[in-house]
């Protein structure tokens, strides 16, 4: 997948909706303030990236951790993000296991829920079959009083 | 002669599965709806319980860009973009000191390169934004 360059930027309604909620009422933020802060937290992503790549190619381990990350901030100077950070980890990993939970419990309700559901569809066939009927019984008595006539 | 009281009854429709499976139906039915309570509530008017506003794509998009990193957990993108959150959150808040100071409401590109002068942990943004 090739990257393009309007891909590294993040969406800029996102990072001003953050600004604007880190900051009191009635604040404003130019546009100019706001672009650059935008680029800041592209150029931040990637020095995270690479200050936690080198905590995992440390541990000749591949794949980046949530460990390098933090790891990675100690590094950066960013300790007040730490706490926060593990909090919301906590809470992500809550959620994924939650989201996890749930579609296996609709994969396991798919079996019963079929059986159930091609009785009922047999029943509603049934009764719609019963009502076309019906009508082509008065379709047919329609055109023989119409010949009659 | 047949007794017309002792009729069967009809037989009661009994629940596809064992009968002891009610219950469970029905936590996964007060689970289920909870959850859509919780998607509900994140999706309307709490942006800030929302866990991570920045989409995960960029975010990944962004990681893949540094030649030398292989791969990442989903924990580790999320990681990063959260701390990105913050970020933006702290710098913004620095700026906005410079702003006070000067006796303005708008935040200037000024105050946000006074801002990043200002701090050492903000020294790898330096020369970054021009």
């Amino acid at each position: 997948m090739a990257e393009r360059p309007e891909d590294l930027n993040l969406p800029n309604a996102v990072i001003t909706r953050i600004i604007k909620e880190a900051l009191p009422d009635g604040v404003n933020v130019s546009k100019e303030a706001r672009s650059a802060i935008s680029r800041a937290a592209s150029v931040f992503v990637l020095y995270a990236t690479s200050c936690a790549n080198n905590f995992a190619m440390k541990s000749k381990r591949k794949t980046l951790s949530a460990a390098d990350v933090l790891a990675a901030m100690e590094e950066m100077e960013f300790d007040r993000f730490i706490t926060p950070l593990k909090d919301a980890l906590e809470a992500y990993k809550r959620e994924q296991r939650g989201k996890k939970e749930a579609s296996e419990l609709k994969k396991k309700d798919k079996k019963p829920e079929n059986e159930e559901h091609k009785s009922k569809e047999h029943e509603e066939d049934a009764e719609e079959v019963k009502m076309v009927e019906d009508e082509e019984q008065k379709e047919v008595e329609n055109e023989e009083e119409d010949v009659e006539n | 002669m047949e007794d017309a009281e002792s009729s069967v009854l009809p037989p009661v429709p009994v629940p596809v599965g064992s009968v002891g499976e009610d219950d469970h139906d029905q936590d996964q039915e007060s689970r289920q709806s909870a959850q859509l309570d919780a998607e509900a509530e994140t999706e309307a008017e709490r942006p800030q319980q929302k866990l991570l506003r920045l989409p995960l794509s960029r975010i990944k998009g962004l990681i893949k860009a540094d030649p030398e990193v292989t791969l990442a957990s989903q924990e580790a993108v999320f990681a990063i973009g959260k701390a990105t959150e913050l970020f933006v959150e702290v710098i913004a808040k620095d700026a906005y000191t410079f702003a006070l100071q000067a006796k303005r409401k708008t935040i200037q590109r000024k105050d946000l390169d006074h801002a990043v002068d200002a701090a050492d942990e903000f020294a790898f943004l330096e020369g970054t934004l021009e």
